[in-house]
C-alpha cells in the first residue's frame, strides 16, 4: 500500500525543509534512545513514589508526571524509544533482507521463478496484516526478538515489489549484458551490477519501513501482544492507563505523541529522500 | 471478449491459489502452537486419559499432511471447527460478530473515502498554494497517529470533555460515531493524499488544457473530466484497502469495546481459543481477496489496457 502512496512532497525547497524536519525528529529519537540512562536517574520500571497516592501530574522531580503504578513516564518514555527503535530497525532490516533478495532474484531470473515469488507477494500482500501478525504473536513464544521478526517477515512485500520493478527496468542495459557476455555468473551480476542501482530506492523504502514498524510495534503493544514485559514500550504505556484517562490525560496523551513523532519522522525522511534522491539522478 | 473472459478467468484462478496458500500458512501456524489443544480443551488438570481422548477426537496424532487434507474438507463444507473454549461453532461466532464489524468498517470506508475525495480534488485544484502545503502536513500527521491512540483521544474529548457521545460499547447509532470517526479519519487522510497526487498530475495533462480552452466550466472539468481518469487507480487502491481497513478495525474494535471480528480474534488469542482465532483470520483474509476480485474484475471492464497485461 505504501506504494500506491510513493510520491515526494512536491517542490525541492519544500522537499529539503521537511526532509531536514524528518531528521531533526530521527536524529532527536537516535539521541534520547541512546542517552537514556544520563537523560533520566529513575530506572523505567521502578515505582519511585514513596507513597502512592494516583498518578502524579507533571512538574517537580518527575517532568512529566508518574504513571498509574507510581513510575516515572519521562523515564518509561525514555527507555521505550530504545525499545521502538530496536524492534523498527530489526524488523525493517528483516524486511529488507528478505524484500531485495526476492526482488532481485525474481527480476533477474524472470519466468517461473518470478511468478511463484509474486504469488508468496501476493499471498502476504492480501493477509490482513495486523491479524497475521496477531496469529504470529500469539503462536511464538514471547521473547524480545518474537516481535521484530514477526513484523518483519510480514513486512517485506513493499521491498520486494519495489525491487523487481527497478530490475526489471535495469535488465536489458547495455552494461549488463556486457557483463553477461563477458560470462559473469548471476550471483556476480545481482551483487555487483543489479544491487547498486536498486539501493537509492531501497534506502527510501527503509525509512517508510521504518516508520511501519514502529507503528505496528505501538498497535501491537496496545493489543498486549509487544515485547514481554518489563521493557517500557510505547503502545503498551497507552493500553495500561486508557481507564485513567478522565483523571490523567497525560498518561495517554504523552506515548501517543511519542509514536506520532517517530513516525512523522521517518515519514518525512522517507518521503524527503524520494524527491531529493530523484532530483539528482532525473 | 475473448481478452476480458481470459482476464476473469486468470484472477479467479489466481484469487482460489492465494485462498489456497492462506490455508497453508494458517495450519501451519497453528500446529506450531506451543499450547496443547487437547489441554485447552480440557483444563490443565486434565487426566491422561482424557487428554488422549481428545487428542484422538481431534485427530492430532495423525501425519501433518492427513490432518491438513481433513481440515481442507471441513473447510469446502463450510466448517471451521469448534471453539475450544464453548464448543460453539466458529462460523456462528463468526456470523454473529460480521454485522458488526460490518458496520463499523463500511461506514468509516464510505464517509472517509468520500470526504478524502473531495478534500483531495478541491486541493488539487490549487496546487503550491497554502492549502497544497496544509493537505501535505495534515495527511503525513494523519497517516502517522496511531489508529488506537486517536480513538482514545476523541473519547476523551467527545466522551468524557463534552459527554457527547458514549465511551464504548455498541447498540444505538450513538455508539457507532467515534469509532467510526476515528476509522474514517485514517482513511479519509490516505485518500485524500493519493486523490490530491493524482487529479493534481491529470490536471496538468493535455486533454484537460483542451477542455479548459474549450470553456468547459471548473466544476464539471474537475468532478467530470479529471476525476474520471483519477478515479481508475483510486479503485485498485480501495481493494488493497480492505486489508489495511481490517487492521485499523481490529484497534479500533479494542478500544471501543465494539462486538466485531477484530475483537473476536484479539479475544481468541488471550484465551488460547485457536480454531475461533484461525477462523476470523482465515475469514477476514477470505473477504479481502473477495473484495480485491471483485476491484480487479472492475477494473478490467473499467479499464481494456489491464485485460492484456
Amino acid at each position: 500500500m505504501a506504494e500506491a502512496a510513493l510520491r515526494g512532497l512536491g517542490s525541492r525547497r519544500r522537499s529539503r525543509r521537511l526532509f531536514a524536519a524528518g531528521m531533526i525528529l530521527v536524529g532527536g529519537l537516535g539521541l534520547v534512545a541512546a542517552a537514556a540512562p544520563w537523560l533520566t536517574s529513575y530506572d523505567p520500571d521502578a515505582i519511585v513514589v514513596a507513597h502512592y497516592a494516583g498518578p502524579l501530574p507533571p512538574g517537580g522531580a518527575h517532568p512529566l508526571g508518574t504513571d498509574t503504578l507510581g513510575r516515572d513516564v519521562w523515564a518509561r518514555l525514555a527507555y521505550g524509544a530504545r525499545t521502538s527503535l530496536f524492534v523498527g530497525g530489526l524488523a525493517m532490516a528483516l524486511s529488507l533482507g528478505i524484500g531485495v533478495t526476492v526482488g532481485l532474484v525474481g527480476g533477474y531470473f524472470g519466468g517461473a521463478v518470478d511468478t511463484a515469488l509474486m504469488w508468496l507477494v501476493d499471498l502476504v500482500l492480501t493477509m490482513p496484516t495486523l491479524l497475521l501478525l496477531i496469529v504470529l504473536a500469539a503462536v511464538l513464544p514471547p521473547s524480545l526478538l518474537t516481535i521484530p521478526l514477526v513484523i518483519g517477515v510480514v513486512g517485506w512485500t513493499t521491498f520486494a515489489r519495489t525491487v523487481r520493478g527497478e530490475v526489471l527496468s535495469l535488465r536489458e542495459r547495455d552494461y549488463l549484458l556486457a557483463a553477461r557476455a563477458l560470462g559473469a555468473s548471476h550471483g556476480r551480476i545481482m551483487l555487483r551490477h543489479l544491487l547498486p542501482g536498486v539501493l537509492p530506492g531501497v534506502v527510501v523504502l527503509a525509512a517508510l519501513g521504518m516508520s511501519g514498524a514502529i507503528g505496528i510495534d505501538a498497535g501491537l503493544s496496545y493489543l498486549g501482544l509487544g515485547v514481554p514485559l518489563p521493557t517500557p514500550s510505547w503502545g503498551r504505556m497507552v493500553s495500561e492507563v486508557q481507564t485513567y484517562f478522565a483523571v490523567a490525560p497525560w498518561l495517554v496523551v504523552l506515548p501517543g505523541v511519542a509514536v506520532s513523532l517517530a513516525v512523522i519522522g521517518f515519514n518525512l525522511v522517507g518521503y524527503g529522500l524520494i524527491d531529493l534522491l530523484g532530483e539528482r539522478r532525473g | 471478449m475473448m481478452a476480458l473472459l481470459g482476464y476473469l478467468i486468470r484472477r479467479v484462478f489466481r484469487a482460489i491459489t492465494t485462498l489456497l496458500g492462506t490455508t497453508l500458512i494458517l495450519f501451519v501456524l497453528v500446529r506450531v502452537v506451543p499450547a496443547n489443544p487437547a489441554v485447552s480443551i480440557a483444563g490443565p488438570k486434565a487426566d491422561p486419559e482424557t487428554l488422549a481422548a481428545i487428542r484422538k477426537d481431534l485427530g492430532l496424532d495423525d501425519p501433518l499432511a492427513v490432518q491438513y487434507g481433513r481440515y481442507l474438507e471441513r473447510l469446502v463444507h463450510g466448517d471451521l471447527g469448534r471453539s475450544y473454549l464453548t464448543g460453539r461453532r466458529v462460523t456462528e461466532a463468526i456470523g454473529e460478530r460480521l454485522p458488526a464489524t460490518a458496520k463499523l468498517g463500511l461506514t468509516a470506508l464510505a464517509v472517509g473515502f468520500f470526504l478524502g475525495l473531495l478534500i483531495g480534488i478541491v486541493t488539487a485544484a490549487r496546487q503550491g498554494s497554502a492549502a497544497d502545503i496544509g493537505v501535505l502536513i495534515a495527511t503525513l500527521v494523519g497517516l502517522s497517529i496511531p489508529t488506537f491512540w486517536l480513538g482514545n483521544v476523541l473519547i476523551y474529548f467527545f466522551g468524557y470533555r463534552l459527554r457527547w457521545l458514549p465511551l464504548g460499547g455498541a447498540g444505538a447509532l450513538r455508539h457507532l460515531v467515534l469509532p467510526a470517526a476515528t476509522l474514517a479519519i485514517v482513511e479519509l487522510f490516505f485518500y485524500a493524499r493519493f486523490v490530491h497526487t493524482n487529479v493534481g498530475g491529470t490536471l496538468a495533462s493535455d486533454y484537460i488544457r483542451t477542455a479548459r480552452a474549450k470553456g468547459v466550466p471548473p466544476l464539471r472539468l474537475y468532478f467530470v473530466h479529471a476525476l474520471r481518469n483519477a478515479l481508475i487507480p483510486v479503485v485498485t487502491l480501495l481493494g488493497l484497502d480492505v486489508a489495511a481497513l481490517m487492521s485499523g478495525v481490529t484497534l479500533t474494535e479494542t478500544v471501543f469495546n465494539w462486538p466485531g471480528l477484530g475483537r473476536l480474534a484479539v479475544q481468541s488469542v488471550f484465551q488460547l481459543d485457536i480454531p475461533v482465532l484461525a477462523g476470523t483470520v482465515l475469514f477476514s483474509a477470505a473477504l479481502v481477496l473477495v473484495a480485491n476480485l471483485v476491484v480487479d474484475l472492475l477494473y478490467g471492464v473499467i479499464d481494456p489496457r489491464v485485460r492484456h497485461g
